[in-house]
């Protein structure tokens, strides 16, 4: 296979899907490097998943193109180049991990050794049991071993650690950074914000089908100023605080307040000036979910 | 299709418990029953054990085609025919694999019904008889195999479950599987003579008295396999459709 269509990766250019009246996905252009891994981030309904549909080929969009390593999605699905982990992905009965795990491998061209796929989706002791008595979480893994079996260049990952505990959580990840370390290209959906942070080269966020922000974790923090201010201040009024210089969202919890802010430091001057009374100060970094839910409120209000 | 492909599913149908009790274990209690119950005499040129012998064997064949509608509606509804999808395997192979798995699960039915009917029943016949019952047997199975996979990408589980269930007595009894269509009112007679299950059990029957169901069955049986074919298909094609 030439090297110059793998290093093509995938190019998305004003993908455009409607469902009736809802305009599921409105005009994406996304660009995936070869060898980088995306998190793609955005609220339920923000069009993540019809996205991912018609880069796998599996939806026709309405308008736009999608290239995957230079070819039609259903020819690189062909090609055996890419492997998907849906979330409704189901599982077949009355076989063993290992005997479904042998029947996807048969239909690939150049498929990964079973054994090895095991091991990678951390089944190995689970190769032997049937596919109903698994837990939410063991199903999660085979989904994963099935999108790992084609050795695909291309992972298409739809919140992979859904039903996954914090330990298996941590050995998926661990086994995607190898993975990712021979180059493969990720794209991954999820719902856990600190994943997107800690895994993903770049951060993609959607909403209303559209892209709201594209750029490493820490670029967008960026966005939103990156800093919060949380005190205990009785009695405050929303009002009040969001007059405050350097702010620009306000929330109140009982007697806590959580403000997050373009300038922390003005912020903070001036609220100590107005009300003297807040006390048990914290200023922090803004998290992801910050980011997250400032970008997405903007792009739908 | 590829091997590994086609060994899984017959080894995954042969594992259901569906199978074991559909296919095998019911027609093989009802020919013992029913053997023991009417099988004096001679019907249509053959013994009536040897008449009953055919007509359960036929009936197991039919479940096993029939029920790999249920599987195909399961596998739909489970999301795996679109993990397919992600594979670089064709879409027709698919449904041909049901299609050759239904059929490499029927013979077993066939085999141990015919083999209770040799050895518990005293049916004797030359093995060559053998062998073009049972071929005869699987060629008539071909509307009932494309029957299974229309009714499989239309229908849900639920639905499927009760629905083949009952369209699978109706032409049993319709079609001369449980008792000669001769002792049937002379209307549903002349009914019974346009199904496939009639010619499905008379397709099996016909070698055992020296003779075939002859090219008027043929077609009928043809016409029943087209029929259901052209609703599969499209059936088949609505719910691939990428939209």
């Amino acid at each position: 296979m030439p090297e110059t269509t793998l290093a093509a990766g995938v190019r998305i250019r004003d993908l455009t899907k409607s469902y009736g009246p809802v305009r599921a996905v409105a005009g994406v252009d996304l660009d995936i490097v070869a060898g980088e891994t995306v998190a793609l981030l955005g609220p339920t309904g923000a069009g993540k998943s019809t996205t991912l549909d018609m880069l796998l080929g599996l939806t026709r969009p309405d308008a736009g193109s999608v290239a995957v390593f230079g070819r039609t999605p259903e020819q690189a699905v062909r090609d055996g180049l890419v492997g998907a982990m849906l979330q409704s992905g189901g599982l077949i009965s009355e076989v063993s991990v290992r005997e479904l795990l042998e029947l996807a491998a048969s239909l690939y061209p150049r498929p990964m050794a079973v054994a090895d796929v095991l091991a990678r989706a951390d089944l190995t002791e689970l190769a032997g049991r049937r596919t109903t008595k698994l837990s939410g979480g063991q199903a999660q893994r085979v989904r994963f071993a099935l999108a790992l079996v084609a050795d695909p260049e291309l992972l298409v990952l739809d919140e992979p650690t859904a039903a996954m505990d914090v330990e298996s959580r941590r050995r998926f990840w661990a086994s995607m950074r190898e993975l990712t370390a021979a180059g493969r290209t990720v794209l991954f959906a999820t719902h856990y914000l600190e994943e997107a942070d800690q895994y993903a080269d770049r951060v993609v966020l959607m909403a209303g089908g559209a892209v709201v922000a594209d750029g490493p974790a820490t670029a967008i923090k960026a966005v939103v100023g990156g800093r919060t201010v949380r005190a205990t201040l009785p009695g405050a009024r929303a009002a009040d605080l969001e007059a405050l210089p350097g702010v620009t969202a306000v929330e109140i919890h009982g007697d806590g307040i959580r403000l997050t802010c373009t300038d922390s430091d003005a912020a903070l001057r001036a609220l100590l000036a107005a009300q003297p009374a807040a006390k048990d100060i914290e200023v922090g970094g803004a998290d992801l979910e910050d980011a997250f839910v400032a970008l997405t409120s903007g792009a739908t209000a | 299709m590829n091997a590994t492909y086609l060994r899984t599913e017959v080894r995954r149908t042969l594992r259901a418990p569906r199978y074991f009790i559909f296919v095998i274990g019911m027609p093989l209690g009802l020919f013992l029953l029913f053997a023991s119950l009417y099988g004096q005499g001679t019907q249509d040129g053959i013994s009536g054990t040897a008449w009953l012998m055919v007509s359960m064997s036929v009936f197991g064949a039919m479940g096993a085609a029939v029920s790999i509608g249920g599987r195909i509606a399961g596998e739909r509804q489970a999301g795996w025919t679109r993990q397919l999808r992600l594979t670089p395997m064709p879409g027709w192979t698919y449904v041909a694999a049901k299609a050759v798995t239904a059929l490499l699960v029927a013979v077993p039915a066939l085999v141990l019904v015919y083999a209770v009917g040799a050895l518990a029943e005293g049916v004797r016949l030359p093995a060559s008889t053998w062998a073009e019952a049972a071929g005869w047997s699987l060629l008539a199975l071909a509307p009932f195999v494309a029957l299974g996979i229309w009714l499989g990408h239309r229908l849900t589980n639920d639905v499927l479950g009760p629905l083949s269930g009952a369209l699978f007595t109706v032409l049993g009894i319709l079609g001369g599987v449980w008792f000669p269509v001769d002792q049937l009112p002379s209307a549903l007679a002349g009914v019974a003579r346009a199904l496939p299950s009639y010619w499905l059990a008379q397709a099996g029957r016909e070698p055992l008295a020296g003779t075939w169901i002859g090219w008027h069955g043929l077609s009928v049986l043809a016409v029943w396999t087209a029929g259901f074919t052209l609703l599969a298909a499209r059936a088949y094609r609505r719910d691939t459709a990428r939209n």
